[in-house]
């Protein structure tokens, strides 16, 4: 494996770092999704790089885009947007194709802020299909800060406001460790005139039986149609399967991820949730290790000079779970709606 | 349903040489005997011995009645041993040949299938007796052709040989056998030569691999894999263009199957046992039941690569094909402990992961598998631990099952039978049916994914992989 080191780039661009712009790109445009911007950050990197062949700008960006998963705590989502940038690199940098490099890295660099300027359209479309699952006097129940559940949801309610006559009210569940997001989330609802009422993550349970429709968002949706999100969707799903009540996700399709999780500790990152402790001290690391059952990751000391620290473990804020394809009623994505099994078969088409 | 006895009487016919052989053939006996022998190594008894000739005796016989019935120029005796002998020489140097050329070799130390010389034996040994065949399983019963004696004449020894060591299980396993069936075909191809005023396209499939095929479906049902490379292998006849000349032709075919079972079988293999190696991970406790030698090389290798882990052996009867995956894997040092299936409740308590291997995989998403399987399957779902198939993709297969009886191979009842026990004479006791069948159907919602040599899938996308593995295959 490569250290950040051996980009072949000039004297100028040396300070370029693929974190930093990650981060920055984040910062800069709160609508941003954290694949879009992993694909806006390698796009950056080939701006800058001065790779002449092929086979190093391929090299480039996989070295890269490995550092970047290495130094997010939490790369599932991100790694949707390097890996498909990657694929479609590969794609369309066969030696087939007609013209020299140059011509060639123009294209992919134009393409490439296509599919950024296409991605962020994704989310209104998403909406403009999904806004017909919230009927006339629906109560919808959704959970977190995904912009997509907040794009569907106002565009129900604007089309309430121009007379299309649908009423609904929201129930949103909100989240101690991050007050702020939720209130601003439900804020901008209740601006929009959608009666919502909030409710803490305990009644859930309660609350459900007043529900007609969940609706919430992702960070990956991974290959057998379950998903990653905000810690605390798993339950959701749970209660509403034992309810009865259908559970749609909104996510937009550049968030498939070449992932397939079995269960909830086979996500491959590293999350602090369950910490056992008594009054005395911390546990030793050994009991830790049994109290959690969580498998290892192994180090990716490669990539880091001494005096660089690893990425904090996931804690209980930005943890996420994983949902089942069997809670899942339906996936609405900027191609339509799909029901879970259609996931694999849409990577399957794109990666075979 | 009333008595079974009625049926008795339409089921007869292949019965009926048989109480006329008992009588008037026991002096040649002998003579049968010794010949056959040495085909079937050291492990029959003398009784076995005994009852093998006896039927091969009565097939003959048979064959010779039906030629004098239909008044076809008399196929005489002594003609229609020869080929048999010189069958049992290619059988001998074949098998060597054949084992080399295997894939898996460590597949070799097989089940031995004690009373499977018996033909589907009921029918044959209480002749005048009731029906002893299971009401539901009727149409699965077939006599299995367990000798050479009344093969076609077109059937190359190659061919005679591999049928001999697929009906009594000396190759057995999914894979193992269409390797063998593809690497028997390209000797008969080689061996091939297009009669004048006719086209290899249009003369081997039909006169020269139809009687091959037919002849390896009578010994043993095909399995579904086998049924998809003979697919492969006709369209790739068909397209040989007319004026290509023989030679290269037939130089051309052997390289395909070549390509194919590279391909589609050994390369396939290692994907598979490379990335379920992934899938284990430190401390966990794999479940597994019977054998299967993909999942054998998976454990070997995430072994291999110092993973810690367990793995638990669940087996049943009759064949205990989990004694030999336990044996190979405590051999290198491995965490194993070994349970019947009566045990599989309490043992699935500790596991981590279910790991199994498959002998087809269904369009439904249905998994058909060694008879045992769904129930561990069952059991590792209602425990709530992920269940992981292994399975190449030359074993999926367009058709669907909803149950277990529709596509099925029954095996010999008299497998279960352990010698000396209380079933002993079972043939004897009146309404008294023994059902072996040898794989069952488990349902999809049981599967959380399926490893295969194209990623790791949900059980709803076998459809979808079976396709794209044809449209680049055709």
């Amino acid at each position: 494996m490569a250290s950040p080191g051996n980009i072949p780039q000039n004297e100028k661009s040396k300070s370029f770092d693929i974190v930093e712009t990650y981060h920055q790109l984040l910062k800069e445009d709160p609508d941003l999704t954290m694949p879009v911007a992993a694909i806006e950050a390698l796009i950056e990197l080939l701006v800058q790089s001065r790779a002449v062949t092929v086979y190093e700008t391929l090299d480039l960006v996989k070295t890269q885009s490995d550092y970047l998963k290495s130094r997010i705590p939490n790369s599932i989502s991100l790694s949707a947007g390097t890996d498909l940038f990657q694929r479609y690199m590969i794609s369309s940098l066969k030696p087939s194709s007609t013209g020299n490099f140059d011509t060639m890295r123009q294209h992919l660099l134009s393409n490439g802020r296509l599919f950024v300027s296409r991605a962020k359209a994704g989310r209104e479309k998403i909406a403009t299909y999904g806004r017909h699952f919230v009927r006339d006097g629906s109560v919808v129940l959704t959970h977190g800060g995904s912009r997509v559940v907040g794009a569907l949801l106002g565009k129900a309610a604007e089309a309430s406001k121009s007379g299309g006559n649908v009423r609904f009210k929201v129930i949103y569940v909100m989240n101690d460790a991050r007050s702020s997001e939720s209130k601003a989330v439900v804020s901008t609802l209740r601006a929009k005139g959608v009666p919502v009422a909030t409710i803490s993550e305990g009644a859930v349970g309660y609350a459900m039986g007043k529900v007609n429709l969940v609706i919430v968002g992702a960070e990956g949706v991974v290959e057998n149609g379950g998903i990653i999100s905000r810690l605390g969707t798993y339950q959701i799903a749970l209660l509403a399967k034992a309810a009865g009540k259908p559970f749609y996700v909104a996510a937009e399709s550049h968030k498939f991820v070449r992932l397939y999780p079995l269960g909830q500790y086979d996500l491959g990152i590293d999350q602090e949730v369950i910490v056992f402790k008594t009054d005395k001290e911390d546990l030793s690391s050994e009991e830790k290790k049994f109290a959690e059952r969580t498998p290892e990751i192994e180090e990716k000391k490669e990539y880091f000079a001494p005096g660089m620290d690893m990425p904090k473990p996931n804690t209980a804020v930005d943890a996420v779970d994983f949902t089942p394809p069997a809670l899942v009623s339906a996936l609405i994505t900027e191609e339509g709606v799909l029901t879970p099994s259609a996931v694999s078969e849409e990577l399957i088409s794109v990666w075979w | 349903m009333p008595s079974s006895d009625p049926p008795t009487a339409e089921s007869a016919p292949p019965q009926a040489p048989s109480p006329a052989q008992g009588k008037g053939n026991t002096a040649k006996q002998p003579k049968g005997k010794e010949p056959a022998a040495p085909t079937d190594g050291p492990k029959l008894s003398g009784a076995e011995l005994k009852k093998r000739a006896k039927e091969e005796k009565a097939a003959r016989r048979a064959e010779a009645l039906l030629a004098k019935g239909a008044a076809v120029p008399v196929v005489p005796l002594t003609p229609g041993q020869q080929p048999k002998a010189e069958g049992q020489k290619g059988a001998k140097g074949q098998r060597q040949h054949q084992r080399g050329g295997s894939t898996s070799v460590e597949l070799r130390n097989l089940p031995v299938r004690g009373a499977q010389k018996v033909v589907p034996g009921p029918i044959a040994t209480e002749p005048k007796k009731e029906d002893k065949t299971v009401e539901f399983f009727r149409h699965l019963y077939k006599t299995r052709t367990t000798s050479i004696a009344g093969a076609s004449k077109d059937v190359h020894p190659a061919v005679l040989a591999l049928g001999l060591q697929m009906s009594n299980y000396t190759i057995c396993g999914s894979c193992a056998r269409l390797v063998a069936t593809l690497q028997a075909f390209k000797r008969v191809i080689e061996s091939y030569t297009t009669p004048p005023q006719n086209s290899l396209s249009r003369h081997l499939t039909s006169h020269v691999l139809s009687p091959q095929i037919e002849y390896l479906s009578s010994c043993r049902p095909l399995s579904i894999s086998m049924g998809n490379a003979i697919r492969w292998l006709k369209l790739e006849v068909s397209k040989v263009d007319v004026s290509v000349p023989d030679a290269e032709a037939k130089k051309g075919l052997c390289d395909a199957i070549d390509v194919f079972i590279r391909e589609r079988v050994t390369f396939a293999d290692q994907v598979i046992a490379r990335s379920a190696a992934d899938k284990i991970k430190n401390g966990d406790v794999i479940m597994t039941y019977a054998k299967s030698s993909i999942v054998q090389r998976a454990l070997v290798t995430a072994h291999e690569e110092g993973k810690k882990f367990r793995v638990i052996i669940v087996d049943s009867r009759p064949l205990h094909e989990g004694k030999h995956l336990a044996a190979a894997l405590v051999k290198i040092g491995m965490d194993v402990k070994y349970c019947l299936i009566n045990g599989l409740s309490h043992n699935i308590q500790d596991v981590t992961k279910v790991l199994l291997g498959a002998h087809a995989m269904m369009s439904n998403g249905r998994l058909f598998s060694r008879i045992g399987t769904a129930l561990v399957a069952m059991e590792a779902n209602e425990a709530d631990k992920p269940v992981i198939v292994l399975c190449e993709t030359i074993k999926f297969t367009e058709r669907v099952a909803l149950d277990s009886i529709v596509h099925n191979e029954i095996a010999p009842s008299d497998e279960l039978v352990i010698p000396g026990g209380p079933l002993e004479n079972w043939g004897d006791i009146k309404k008294l049916q023994l059902c072996n069948p040898m794989y069952d159907v488990t349902p999809a919602d049981y599967i959380q994914m399926i490893v295969t040599e194209s990623g790791n899938v949900p059980p709803t996308s076998v459809p979808v992989l079976h396709r794209l593995g044809n449209e680049s295959q055709g």
